[in-house]
């Protein structure tokens, strides 16, 4: 669930005041209701006993009322002149002491009864009424002498009294009636304060109406419309709302149960406001509001000083941490000398910062500087030559010299990386050295190629350079004890002259190094034309990848031969481009670019298929040979090689043993140890393996021994010198003799002369290859060339050689021919 | 008894409505017509002692004066309302000069208007035929002559400022027994 985001979540201030406000509150809150609940238990527990006690009041003060009147009238039948008046029935004067002694006790109304209670004479302007209520107290009074008791007269509640008039036996009765009036409410409210509400009905089924109330008008009406049979009897106290105010009221039944006839009821209510009791005095509430303004306010200051205390260092830390965070590492962060929570995130803080920084650091220098030399790298020689050109003013011009390093993947492989090592170090020691100015840079570009940055040097300048350090590697180097030649490719291009911004300049300065390594022949300044020739090699490639789909890709044979028969015992398969505008392309125009792309991987594949091809197809022809077909270093590495060859041997159902592969000595020692694995899984297939140009690289024949080779190709550069070279010779013969011994067939190239077919001969070398037998041809020029070979020589005769070559005459023997490793 | 009499012998006996016998109530017969001689008594006394009249019921014939000595240390009011014999012997001590002469017949009430609870009755009667109950209810006129008679029977207890119950009674030349019953409440 998404967390809701409050404005003050966003803040530890805030919510640190938030809290404190809010426990504040929630304590003001609960000691709050707590004050109130004890209020209202307390007013719960007390209140009912005020109104039982306010009950016996009113209780009292209607007894005496009571007395009071029974004691007027009393005074009014003991009254002597009263009785004579009443023995002579002299009415007049009896309504007048009634009325005189009626006035003097507050009865509004007073009366002379027989002694069968008929009304005999009254002061009452109302003598139904009065009779009425003597009728009332009669039963009462004849029963106890005298009576009194709450009831109605004319619809308002009364308490009335009947007492005997005695002469000295009973000869009457005095009635005197008193109103309750607002003074027992004024009493009961004065003296207990409580409120007493009269309610009254003339007969059970009327409605109770409010005859007097010390609550307000509405809140009487109210409690004069409950129902009060029940609650009569219920000597506790009820809780009832009334206008929404929760008062507790007792009830009790003032008038009492006459005989049969009209039953007027009189009922006292007296109330409490439990609302009131429960409320909090006024000063204690202003007391309380007062306390929680003042804590509000204390807890504020507080909570904001906290919150500063704790959130200012987090701020300061934050922003040290952002500093960090937009790469500014040199700043320590504050407060790490706290000892508290926060002290300990600075320290990690800290901690982080170094660390950040030491990284940095280390990253900054792996990213611009080489580990091994300690040089600049090509990232950071980039920048310097681009500041440089930025920085050059109109007639300053920038070089760049950049170099490879001949043959060190040699010393790698044959010395091992330690001395690789230690040899760029040493190249990188006199390349610094050649750096005579400041603001000239030595960078290590990759592996074996460094270059440097000129300031302001034009191109003789630069050439100087270049020339100097070719110079230094005249002297061979000695690592541990190996004496290593040092060589190297230099090429070098200036500003603004060939490169209008640093890249290109970069770009350029690569170019010519490549070109001088290919040339050989000292340093070279960029020159459009080598561009050219690299802008024709793109072309090339695309035009190459064409002549595959086009099919314009020729094989061709030369055939081989046996030396003691003269017999066609192979051919080796070559490759010949027949491109739509240049004609027929020698390999030497593709080859050498194509192993350089890669390229060559896809040639040699379809050189292998179209040899099996022509393998079945020569068969058919009844010339069984053995086809020979190139492989290059790259090949060689490929470690899926022998599958595809399998693969496609199994696509054509050819056997390997109809083909032999040929290597070079140098493709081999390019990774020896690959190349090893994968000799002998070719060889494990069954395909016969053969050293080609054996003698151009440093390979010994011990070496040699090792690999599941069946035969050996000398170089064609010693088989063209034998006869004129006796050292030549010399190591032609030893070398057959060697391999002999190793059990290895030997074959000789090149040869273009009769003489050395003869020498060879002589040699016991087994099989020749060469112009003057026979040129590489194609496939369909080979059985008849072969039929003219076989019909010249049919008796297979060596020494008839001697004037057979077919189509080899003496004149092309010595014309330097193609060379063709393919 | 009878032999040396001119007229039957009565016997009352009187009862509350509990049928038990009441005491002291006056017993009257009055000739339905005509009138029994009667004589005027003398020496009757109604003395004031402890704040008590003594007797309380006193029966006289017309005529007759009553004293009204006072034994008390106290003063008394001695007076009477009823219409009989209205009076009042306003404060004093010892005998009164002159007493009252009770001259109608009738019932008079005294009180004292001093002393509220004191109360006493003078029963006045026209006729020689009077009686009081014992404390059997037992009531016995005798020599009373054949003709007819209202029996009159009055108890202080009976309702205050009514008079005597009063019923027909024919009398033969023989004896006779008769039970009234007051309507008065028992054992007062």
């Amino acid at each position: 669930m998404k967390r809701r985001d409050y404005w003050w979540r966003r803040s530890i201030a805030a919510q640190i005041i938030v809290l404190f406000l809010g426990m504040l509150l929630a304590v003001q809150a609960i000691s709050f209701t707590a004050l109130r609940t004890s209020l209202s238990d307390h007013a719960h527990r007390v209140l009912p006993t005020s109104l039982h006690n306010g009950e016996r009041l009113l209780q009292t003060l209607l007894d005496r009322n009571a007395q009071r009147l029974i004691h007027g009238a009393r005074l009014v039948a003991a009254d002597y002149g009263f009785r004579e008046a009443l023995s002579s029935n002299d009415s007049e004067t009896i309504t007048s002491v009634l009325a005189n002694h009626g006035a003097r006790i507050g009865a509004t109304d007073a009366a002379l009864l027989g002694t069968d209670f008929r009304l005999r004479s009254s002061t009452s302007g109302r003598p139904q009424d009065i009779s009425l209520v003597a009728y009332q107290l009669a039963t009462l009074a004849a029963k106890s002498g005298q009576a009194s008791a709450i009831t109605l007269l004319a619809g308002r509640p009364y308490e009335a009294v009947l007492v005997p008039v005695k002469a000295p036996v009973t000869v009457g009765w005095v009635l005197m009636a008193f109103p309750l009036d607002e003074k027992l409410v004024v009493d009961l409210k004065g003296i207990a304060s409580i409120d007493l509400t009269l309610l009254s009905r003339a007969q059970p089924s009327d409605p109770w109406s409010v005859g007097l109330s010390s609550l307000d008008f509405g809140h009487a009406m109210e409690l004069a419309r409950a129902d009060w049979e029940v609650e009569v009897r219920n000597t506790s106290m009820t809780s009832l709302s009334v206008t929404g105010e929760e008062i507790g009221v007792q009830a009790k039944l003032l008038s009492a149960e006459h005989g049969p006839g009209p039953n007027p009821t009189v009922l006292a209510l007296l109330s409490l406001s439990i609302d009131d009791a429960v409320r909090l005095p006024q000063d204690l509430q202003y007391a309380l509001i007062a306390i929680t303004l003042i804590a509000i306010a204390i807890f504020a200051v507080g909570s904001i000083l906290t919150a500063r205390h704790v959130t200012a260092p987090l701020r300061r830390l934050a922003d040290a941490a952002e500093n960090v965070g937009l790469g500014e590492y040199a700043s320590v962060m504050p407060d790490t000398a706290r000892n508290d929570e926060i002290g300990d995130l600075s320290q990690s803080f800290e901690q982080m910062r170094k660390s950040v920084a030491e990284n940095q650091a280390r990253i900054l220098k792996l990213a611009y500087w080489d580990d091994l030399t300690g040089l600049p790298n090509r990232a950071r020689f980039r920048d310097a030559v681009h500041d440089a050109i930025r920085s050059a003013t109109a007639d300053e011009m920038v070089s760049v010299i950049m170099l490879d390093l001949n043959e060190f993947k040699r010393v790698n492989d044959v010395l091992g990386y330690r001395v690789g090592d230690l040899l760029l170090v040493h190249v990188a020691e006199r390349l610094t050295q050649q750096i005579v100015r400041t603001g000239d840079i030595v960078a290590r570009l990759s592996g074996d190629e460094f270059g440097l940055l000129l300031c302001s040097s034009d191109a003789k300048h630069s050439l100087s350079v270049a020339q100097r350090i070719e110079k230094s590697f005249d002297s061979p180097l000695t690592l541990e004890g190996h004496r290593v030649d040092v060589g190297a490719g230099i090429g070098f291009a200036c500003w603004p002259q060939h490169a209008s911004e640093g890249d290109g300049l970069l770009n350029r300065a690569e170019i010519a190094m490549y070109a001088a390594k290919l040339r050989k022949d000292g340093p070279l300044m960029y020159d459009s034309s080598i561009d050219v020739a690299s802008a024709q090699s793109l072309s090339l490639m695309t035009e190459l990848r064409q002549a595959v789909e086009r099919n314009e890709l020729r094989l061709h044979l030369q055939p081989k031969l046996a030396l003691d028969s003269g017999q066609i015992v192979g051919a080796e398969a070559l490759v010949r481009w027949q491109h739509p505008q240049r004609g027929l392309l020698a390999p030497v125009h593709f080859v050498p670019f194509a192993e350089q792309t890669g390229f060559i991987r896809i040639l040699t594949m379809w050189v292998f298929g179209e040899a099996l091809l022509a393998s079945k197809s020569l068969c058919n022809d009844g010339i069984d040979v053995l086809l020979s077909v190139n492989l290059s270093t790259r090949d060689l590495i490929d470690p899926d090689l022998p599958q595809k060859f399998s693969e496609r041997l199994g696509q054509y159902g050819a056997s390997a043993t109809r083909i032999c592969l040929e290597i070079t000595e140098t493709a081999i020692m390019d990774n020896p140890q690959r190349a090893l694995l994968t000799l002998d899984r070719l060889s494990a297939l069954g395909f016969k393996l053969s050293i080609d140009d054996y003698g151009s690289g440093y390979s010994s024949l011990a070496y040699l021994k090792r690999l599941p080779v069946n035969e050996l190709k000398i170089d064609q550069s010693f088989i063209r010198s034998m006869h004129s070279d006796p050292d030549d010779a010399m190591i032609v013969q030893s070398t057959i003799d060697l391999a002999h011994n190793l059990g290895i067939t030997v074959v000789a190239e090149g040869v273009e002369t009769v003489a050395i077919w003869d020498m060879l001969y002589q040699f016991k070398c087994d099989e020749a290859q060469g112009y003057y037998m026979g040129r590489p041809m194609p496939i369909s020029e080979f059985p008849g060339w072969a039929a003219i070979w076989r019909a010249r020589y049919p008796d297979n005769s060596a020494n008839r050689l001697r004037n057979a070559a077919v189509g080899a005459p003496a004149s092309v023997a010595h014309r330097n021919p193609p060379q063709e490793s393919l | 008894m009878a032999s040396c009499a001119d007229g039957a012998a009565i016997d009352i006996v009187v009862v509350d409505r509990a049928a038990s016998p009441v005491s002291n109530a006056v017993v009257m017969l009055e000739p339905t017509t005509g009138r029994l001689s009667v004589s005027p008594m003398t020496g009757v006394r109604i003395t004031q002692s402890k704040r008590q009249f003594i007797p309380q019921v006193t029966v006289v014939t017309v005529g007759t004066p009553v004293t009204f000595p006072n034994l008390d240390t106290v003063r008394h009011h001695v007076y009477s309302f009823s219409p009989i014999k209205p009076f009042e012997l306003k404060l004093y001590a010892g005998v009164p000069a002159s007493p009252v002469v009770f001259d109608k017949p009738g019932i008079a009430v005294l009180g004292c208007n001093i002393h509220d609870h004191m109360v006493a009755w003078v029963i006045v009667v026209d006729t020689p035929l009077h009686v009081r109950s014992d404390a059997a209810g037992r009531a016995r006129i005798e020599d009373v002559a054949a003709g007819s008679y209202h029996l009159r029977i009055w108890h202080s207890d009976l309702p205050a400022g009514s008079g005597p119950i009063s019923m027909p009674l024919t009398v033969a030349a023989v004896d006779m027994n008769k039970r009234v019953t007051l309507s008065v409440d028992p054992s007062k």
